[in-house]
């Protein structure tokens, strides 16, 4: 049934930042494990049984099955909730939902991916599916994060700032709250990690516009600067990829909570996105 | 389409037959409102209202409705509906249906809606139009589908249309209560038709509409209107065509729970709001805009999402008017 979710058994809890939880989880029943395929970029419906339901982007990457991540920011009661859950216990998932990343459209190009706070989690999804096929010319990853406590998947960002060469993938890092442990990376990896905002991470870098495609995820305010940086680079509003929030309450083009645009461009973000090119977004008004 | 007549004579046991097709509701009038109610006798029904102050969606998608129920740590779907038979409905409204059935029977299919338009018969009966009704304007007027029976009034009984399969199965069971139609009767529809198409008194504008709208997005027209709009909501729980919802748990005791879905509004100001408190409509003036957005937008299967019922109208307790919203924001452009 369409409402109905599937008991996920939590099988590891991780604290990656004093807010934000990563959640490894996977479905009780084997069948249904088997059939669950997702794309990067795409949500499932949590259920807190007896207390809701929140949407959320998943954040492990189709190539590696068997298990899947959600990365949970502590901001509300059903967040909470969850944030209190520990190793075996149940929650419900329904899903996968929302079109993804076209990733097989983009396969032998170059992926600029460029995450700003929270929006480090979908692209999660991408990054390690590209570095996993082998199947992208080159992956940039530009992050920008409020301070070095923030910054998610910590491990795995500083581990590819270090060794991400070898694997065709460049990290850059910015950040807005110094620290002496951002100092440290700093000087380490100056200037690849900087302090500033996440556009300043384009600066000295030049892109084949041909034969590449931004992917961008972060908050509101975060995206026309972006996007403005990379049509200033000639790059085409066709190869632009953002994926966007919205209150998804149904995750099926329902309750109709996430429509966007005007009489001549009404979308759910839900089920017509939420992954859109800029050509979407100059179509259509309040996308961004 | 097959057309009988239905003589004023047999129209009583013609409705009393309709009970074993399940529990009948039809319009009822109540002080100077009229709602859909569960009806016994022929004379509780009021056959010549103007509108309900429910559409009939709240039969399909109801204000208050229960998805599903915590067993044991398990949801469990909710208990299944009874056949109901919804006598009297008037044209615009059985488009209406039309438009929610678009969205609620589109992949994926939403299995209450579903089950519960399958057990349900639409009688649709005709009407003539208020000061409030500008359905002629977006061609829901009259209906071509989407009902079992039709009812045309005629000065001696009703034209019946049979408009599914259901339809003719109530109008076989019932053989010996129709005739056939004469020349007479079909030039009584066709006055009374004409006379009805004469009487609209509001007039929409829908040439071009949805591009000028999108064009009249920073027109004055909306920040005048805002001030007027008390943000009730009103609007869209009697809209036909508005079907946003909002989903929380309940707890019954304390083992059991259930999973209810409810009308929710966009001019609440929560309608918008994601986790951590970001509003992508944070003032009165996003969201009276986006309604008329959405409500003028034309979806090229199923028209506009108005069906010019009125009922927006003749509820709304700032008095604010969708046509003459609508062409101030036109004359503006000019």
């Amino acid at each position: 049934m369409t409402f109905q979710t599937h008991d996920a058994r939590i099988l590891e809890v991780k604290e990656l930042t004093s807010r934000e939880k990563l959640f490894t989880l996977r479905f009780v029943d084997p069948e249904i494990n088997r059939k669950f395929k997702y794309k990067p970029g795409q949500f499932v419906v949590v259920d807190i049984r007896g207390f809701g339901e929140f949407p959320i982007s998943l954040c492990s990457t189709p190539t590696r099955e068997g298990y899947f991540q959600l990365c949970v920011r502590r901001v509300g009661r059903m967040t909470k909730y969850m944030h209190n859950l520990k190793e075996g216990d149940i929650v419900g998932i329904r899903g996968p939902y929302g079109n993804g990343f076209p990733m097989e459209k983009m396969e032998g190009s170059t992926l600029i991916l460029v995450a700003g706070g929270l929006g480090m989690a979908p692209l999660r999804s991408v990054l390690w599916y590209a570095l996993d096929s082998g199947k992208y010319e080159k992956i940039y990853l530009f992050y920008g994060t409020k301070a070095y406590e923030d910054i998610l998947f910590r491990d795995e960002v500083i581990h590819l700032l270090k060794h991400g060469e070898d694997m065709n993938c460049h990290v850059k890092l910015a950040y807005e709250v110094e620290s002496p442990s951002c100092i440290y990376l700093e000087k380490g990896y100056s200037p690849r990690v900087c302090k500033g905002v996440v556009t300043d991470l384009f600066r000295g870098e030049n892109f084949d516009v041909e034969n590449t495609y931004a992917l961008i995820c972060g908050p509101p305010v975060m995206y026309k600067f972006v996007i403005k940086e990379l049509l200033d680079r000639k790059l085409s509003p066709g190869r632009i990829y953002m994926t966007l929030e919205r209150r998804m309450r149904c995750g099926v083009g329902k309750c109709g909570h996430c429509i966007v645009g005007t009489s001549t461009s009404i979308k759910y973000v839900c089920k017509d996105g939420p992954v859109f090119t800029y050509w979407d977004a100059l179509s259509t008004r309040g996308l961004i | 389409m097959r057309y009988v007549k239905l003589p004023q004579e047999n129209f009583e046991e013609f409705f009393n037959s309709l009970k074993k097709w399940g529990i009948v509701y039809a319009p009822v009038k109540k002080e100077n409102i009229y709602s859909f109610q569960k009806v016994q006798d022929v004379s509780e029904i009021a056959l010549d209202y103007t509108r309900t102050m429910l559409p009939p969606k709240k039969f399909f998608v109801r204000p208050k409705d229960e998805m599903l129920k915590l067993k044991e740590g398990h949801w469990e779907e909710a208990n299944g509906t009874e056949p109901i038979v919804l006598f009297g409905v008037h044209s615009c409204d059985i488009h209406g249906l039309e438009i929610l059935d678009k969205v609620y029977l589109g992949d994926p299919v939403d299995p209450y809606y579903k089950k519960r338009r399958e057990n349900s018969i639409i009688i649709g009966i005709s009407c003539m139009p208020d000061e409030y009704c500008f359905c002629k304007s977006l061609g829901t007027n009259f209906a071509m589908h989407g009902f079992d029976l039709f009812l045309h009034e005629l000065p001696d009984g009703w034209l019946v249309r049979v408009g599914s399969v259901k339809g003719h199965e109530i109008a076989w069971g019932n053989e010996e209560l129709f005739e056939e139609l004469t020349e007479e009767d079909m030039k009584n529809f066709r006055e009374f038709e004409e006379k009805r198409a004469n009487s609209f008194q509001k007039h929409l504008n829908k040439e071009g509409l949805e591009d000028m709208l999108d064009l009249a997005y920073n027109s004055p027209v909306w920040k005048r209107y805002e001030r007027i709009c008390l943000g009730c909501g009103n609007c869209n729980m009697v809209c036909p065509t508005c079907r946003c919802y909002e989903v929380c748990d309940l707890w019954m005791n304390a083992y059991e729970a259930v999973r209810v879905r409810r009308y929710d509004s966009c001019f609440m100001e929560s309608h918008g709001l994601v986790a951590g408190g970001h509003n992508f409509r944070p003032t009165r003036l996003d969201r009276f805009r986006h309604r008329y957005y959405c409500k003028s937008y034309f979806d090229p299967s199923a028209g506009f999402n108005c069906v010019g019922c009125g009922r927006c109208d003749e509820f709304c307790p700032a008095k604010i008017e969708h046509v003459k919203v609508l062409d101030e924001v036109r004359e503006g452009l000019q």
